[in-house]
């Protein structure tokens, strides 16, 4: 079986209990054992009834797994196993504590990326879209649901059907509790069933649709709330996504309010964003105080057609109340069609309650803050009182008091009882009759009123805009994390660096202790930690267990998904992994600490935000990198060609004379007298050593061309370099007084010696060549600060200044006549740089006085501690 | 007249005959060997005076040959090394080869090295084990008091000077690595060894030769080692 080819998933879908889908699916697969298929029962819910056993039989069972009491699909036995054929009973159930996957889907899911295909059950109330629609019908909530896609993505689905009197005859015969269903009812789950089915097999007829191109130009928008009612939008307007085939987003809008939310409230909000996200939405979060202009700005922006709301968001709290969202929306965006979705609680209107997280500290903290403002207030106004400034300067020192205590206290509460309190005070201590309740004067109700309400309205408005100075400032923050984000991965240059800096803004943003492995080749490396303790950034924390937490990174890194503490899927992790990949390439896996207290949903997306860019940048690095690769590799073939084509010109030459000469010596040796045959001889051997000469070069080049060239240094001593590179070209020289100039004895230098004698070699070999003979050559050796310089000087013609520059490219031969009947390939030069370069030296050539050449090189000097 | 006998190891055949041909030419006795377990059976059974080994051949690592032949003769063994066996060429040296030759070579290098190696067998027949006295051209270096002269006059060498010396007479005509000589010397091979071995040699050359730019004594075998040579 190819281990890369997807399992097929067959589900045997059914609208009521009792229809027969394990027994259709157990038949099936005694069809495909009698085909000589490896068939594995996976798991199968207790059945008593005589038909299902009878069709058991003969078919191998994976025993259950027992955990905490309660069987359990083993998956890690049934991977180990690698049947052909796998059935499981009953998709949509939830697993149990210690598995690794909290819903059997996802069991499945993992059977089929190891390409072996399952069998298995569906209910009709298991379908996450369907369920509200089958809850009406039937009165149950079913919590084990699965995601539509499951559902739509399986490569084959049996309908099992049967009439609804047939199957209540059924049931009255067994006898089964749920007999109480009625044939109405039945037909309705029925219809719903067929329509699920027919519904999908039109999908499938347009494959190429439903990829990301969305051929209407509906895009429909689900407003996410923590509301338990949220989940029935939702799903509408998934079902109505789906419908129309639109675009499908869903919104949050984080108000100021959100902070303080019941944890109660913050993980339902986490539910219903992952609901939506299982029907395919996009979730996109907003800030905001104003809700209804945060959706109808986005409604905008992003070309929203429809909204889907709840019917709690349209209806008025009272009269005199704020208009109510679906108002205000449709005042804002009257463009777009406002889908309005009766829900479950309808009547008694969701609100999301606060946490209580104020403590009596907080209170009594919040409390002597009003009175001691008040206090302070009511100081001065005696004070004014005294010195005789009128009411109207008291009234304003309590109006600006109850400002204070708004800004200093974190509720609205506050400001109210402020509020009372000042009037109340007021009243006591300065309107006649003094100290008492009791006014005088007519007009002093109105005072007290308008006082009451400045005061309130004023403070109301202070804290408002306290508020959300908090929040543009927490905005302010995310925005600039993710700014900074950018910047630092487009300045980061290397993996490590661009990992290091992801690492350092997720510590940032989250404060938490992380960790991120690195990925290649389907590999994980070894974790490197960081910690949120920015004191001792490596400090390795405590609580990580490499072990377990290993194995949950490599699910990751495997399955493309996320995975750990707050997922479904192995969650006992103390961390939450996530993959860094860029579509279907994972290259690496990060995990942050979430054991404890969950990411809310803003950090989760902008956490997503960050490390889709990482992925992002570690792509281009890793592109980069192929791109250079590619481009060295197009170079060399270059050079390759470019060498074959000179060498192979070159080469021809001294071959025709070898080959020439040594055929005529062998065919008409009696013919030629000693004297021609001598010269014969010394030909064939001079243009050998030529050739000699040339491979010698020709191989040196290639080296350095393909970046092997690997120096072999050892500290040496330069004189015994020199000697050695002048017994070598002694011969060849001898028509050019040679002499050695030791200006410096005993310069050791760190050098591959063999390449230093070419290179010397060389550069005598183009004086003797290109000089007229008696013109002599002088070597000096010397030490010039921290370097050792060899100059090779020769009292030739000297070379012009325009060949100067070009002297040391690849392939150039100058245009100097003197050089004896052959061309040179113009390798000796360009091979005395790249290893002069190599050396960490330099090389250039200058005039020689009177005239001449100075060829001079450079090597760094080694000093050495002598072993006595 | 009792000329030696010369076992050729080489796989290529050209290069054989080229080698069989000079040996011929220059009145050498000589057998000759396409393989290294060919080459073992001949030494053998032939007992040769030389061995010419090519270290690139089909059936073996030429340095294998050397390690299994030095474990019963110390027949001379100069190797012959195409370039890109530079390194294995150490190797071989280090396994108990005396010289090598590095392809291309001329037929006059061939012919210099083997009247090195005959010189060096010559020395090794006449002077059983370790004597009390060595003698080469000027230099005399009498083992028992730890004193070196030159022309009959005691050179003025530091200890270490004075060990390099004694360890290249004993070794006279075989070619030694960087590694063996500061193994002998210094009793390690690190980096900073080889270059103070480069630093007393050339003291050393200087105390001991005439012109120290074209030597007498010493041999430089750049980027392999040194050896004394047997003046005659």
């Amino acid at each position: 079986m190819n281990q890369h080819q997807k399992g097929h998933l067959k589900i045997f879908f059914s609208y009521a209990d009792s229809i027969g889908k394990t027994q259709a699916m157990l038949k099936a697969a005694q069809t495909a054992r009698l085909q000589g298929i490896h068939v594995l029962v996976g798991y199968m819910a207790p059945h008593t009834s005589p038909d299902t056993l009878l069709l058991l039989e003969g078919l191998e069972q994976l025993p259950p797994l027992i955990m905490e009491g309660r069987e359990e699909f083993d998956l890690d036995q049934a991977l180990s196993r690698r049947p052909e054929l796998i059935l499981i009973d009953e998709l949509a159930h939830s697993n149990g504590k210690g598995c690794r996957h909290r819903r059997r889907c996802q069991d499945i899911d993992e059977l089929l990326k190891s390409g072996i295909d399952v069998y298995t059950t569906v209910l009709i109330g298991n379908i996450e879209s369907l369920q509200d629609a089958v809850a009406s019908i039937t009165g149950i909530t079913t919590w084990e649901r699965i995601p539509d896609s499951v559902f739509d993505h399986a490569d084959q689905v049996e309908l099992i059907d049967i009439e609804p009197q047939e199957l209540i005859q059924r049931l009255q015969e067994t006898n089964t509790a749920s007999s109480q269903i009625t044939v109405e009812q039945l037909t309705a789950l029925r219809e719903i069933a067929l329509r699920r089915c027919a519904d999908r097999v039109r999908r499938l007829s347009e494959p190429l649709r439903r990829k990301n191109s969305f051929h209407t130009d509906e895009h429909i928008l689900a407003c996410l709330s923590s509301a338990p009612s949220n989940g029935t939008i939702i799903r509408t307007a998934a079902r109505m996504a789906r419908a129309f085939n639109s675009q499908f987003t869903a919104l949050f809008v984080e108000t100021p309010d959100f902070g303080v939310a019941t944890a109660e409230n913050k993980q339902r909000l986490r539910d219903n964003q992952r609901l939506a996200e299982q029907l395919g939405a996009t979730i996109e979060i907003v800030y905001g105080e104003d809700v209804a202009y945060q959706i109808a700005e986005f409604a905008r922006l992003s070309s929203v057609t429809k909204i889907v709301l709840g019917r709690s968001a349209v209806t008025r709290r009272h009269l005199f109340g704020k208009p109510s969202l679906t108002d205000r929306l449709l005042s804002y965006a009257p463009e777009v069609d406002i889908h309005i979705i009766p829900d479950q609680s309808a009547g008694r209107t969701y609100r999301p309650r606060r946490a209580r997280i104020r403590s009596k500290y907080h209170i009594l903290l919040n409390s002597l803050k009003s009175v001691g403002i008040l206090s302070g207030a009511t100081g001065l106004s005696l004070v004014f009182y005294h010195l005789g400034f009128t009411n109207a300067n008291i009234i304003m020192v309590y109006i600006l008091g109850v400002l204070l205590t708004s800004i200093a206290a974190s509720h609205q509460i506050y400001s109210l009882i402020s509020s009372v309190a000042s009037v109340v005070v007021f009243n006591y201590l300065f309107t006649d009759p003094r100290f008492s309740l009791t006014a005088y004067e007519p007009g002093y109700p109105v005072t007290f009123v308008v006082m009451f309400l400045t005061a309130y309205i004023t403070g109301t408005f202070a804290l408002r805009y306290k508020k959300q100075a908090g929040q543009s400032a927490k905005l302010a923050y995310r925005t600039k994390i993710l700014f900074d984000t950018d910047q630092l991965l487009s300045k980061a240059g290397s993996r490590e660096e661009i990992l290091n800096a992801a690492a350092a803004q997720i510590i940032k943003l989250l404060g938490r202790n992380m960790v991120i492995f690195e990925a290649t080749d389907s590999t994980l490396s070894e974790p490197r930690l960081f910690s949120s303790d920015t004191s001792s950034p490596t400090a390795i924390q405590p609580p990580y267990d490499p072990e377990k937490e290993l194995a949950t990174a490599k699910w990751v890194l495997k399955n493309n998904h996320t995975a750990g503490a707050t997922t479904d899927t192995l969650s006992d992790s103390q961390y939450l992994y996530l993959a860094l990949r860029v579509r279907e390439r994972v290259y690496g896996v990060v995990g942050i600490e979430a054991r404890q207290n969950p990411l809310d949903a803003s950090e989760y997306s902008i956490l997503l935000s960050i490390l889709s860019e990482c992925a992002l940048a570690l792509e281009n690095e890793k592109n980069a990198r192929e791109k250079e690769s590619a481009a060295i590799l197009a170079e060399r073939e270059q050079l390759r060609a470019n060498l074959l084509r000179t060498i192979s010109h070159d080469l021809r030459t001294p071959l025709t004379t070898i080959s020439g000469n040594a055929s005529n010596l062998i065919s008409n040796s009696s013919g030629f007298d000693e004297s021609t045959k001598q010269r014969l001889y010394s030909d064939i051997y001079n243009d050998s050593m030529w050739l000699i000469d040339l491979v010698e070069n020709l191989l040196y080049a290639t080296r350095i061309e393909e970046g092997r060239m690997q120096l072999q240094t050892t500290t040496e001593l330069l004189s015994e370099i020199i000697d050695e590179a002048l017994q070598h070209i002694r011969r060849k020289a001898a028509a050019h007084p040679l002499s050695v100039v030791y200006q410096d004895d005993m310069l050791l230098v760190k050098a591959d010696a063999k390449l230093m004698v070419q290179v010397i070699v060389n550069i005598i070999d183009n004086a003797v060549k290109y000089t007229p003979p008696g013109a002599s050559i002088t070597i000096t050796q010397a030490k010039s600060g921290d370097l050792a310089e060899i100059r090779i000087a020769d009292t030739g013609r000297g070379i012009p200044d325009e060949e100067k520059a070009r002297l040391f490219d690849m392939f150039y031969c100058g245009t100097n006549k003197i050089a004896d009947n052959r061309r040179s390939l113009g390798l000796g030069l360009y091979l005395c740089k790249a290893i002069v370069e190599a050396h960490g030296g330099t090389i250039h050539v200058a005039d020689n006085q009177p005239h001449g050449a100075v060829f001079c090189f450079t090597l760094p000097l080694e000093e050495v501690i002598l072993h006595e | 007249m009792n000329k030696l006998q010369i076992l050729v190891v080489e796989d290529d055949a050209p290069v054989r005959n080229l080698i069989t041909t000079t040996l011929k030419a220059h009145d050498y006795r000589f057998i000759a060997a396409a393989a290294g377990e060919a080459a073992v059976m001949e030494t053998a059974s032939h007992n040769p005076d030389i061995i010419l080994l090519d270290l690139g051949l089909p059936d073996m690592d030429g340095v294998d040959v050397i390690t299994r032949i030095r474990s019963w003769s110390n027949v001379p063994i100069i190797v012959i090394s195409a370039r890109s066996e530079d390194s294995s060429k150490i190797d071989a040296l280090d396994a108990g080869a005396d010289d090598y030759l590095t392809k291309p070579f001329s037929v006059d290098e061939l012919l210099a090295r083997l009247r090195v190696t005959q010189r060096r067998l010559a020395l090794i027949q006449s002077s059983n084990s370790q004597q009390a006295v060595f003698v080469n051209g000027q230099l005399r270096i009498d083992f028992a008091s730890g004193c070196a002269y030159l022309n009959e006059e005691e050179m003025r060498l530091t200890p270490i000077e004075y060990k390099l010396l004694c360890l290249l007479a004993q070794n006279t005509g075989k070619v030694l690595t960087h590694k063996f000589i500061t193994q002998n010397v210094w009793g390690s091979s690190w980096e900073n060894d080889v270059a103070s071995l480069r630093v007393f040699m050339a003291t050393l050359r200087k105390k001991l030769e005439k012109a120290p730019g074209s030597p007498q004594y010493i041999q430089t075998h750049i980027g392999i080692g040194y050896r004394m040579l047997k003046i005659e």
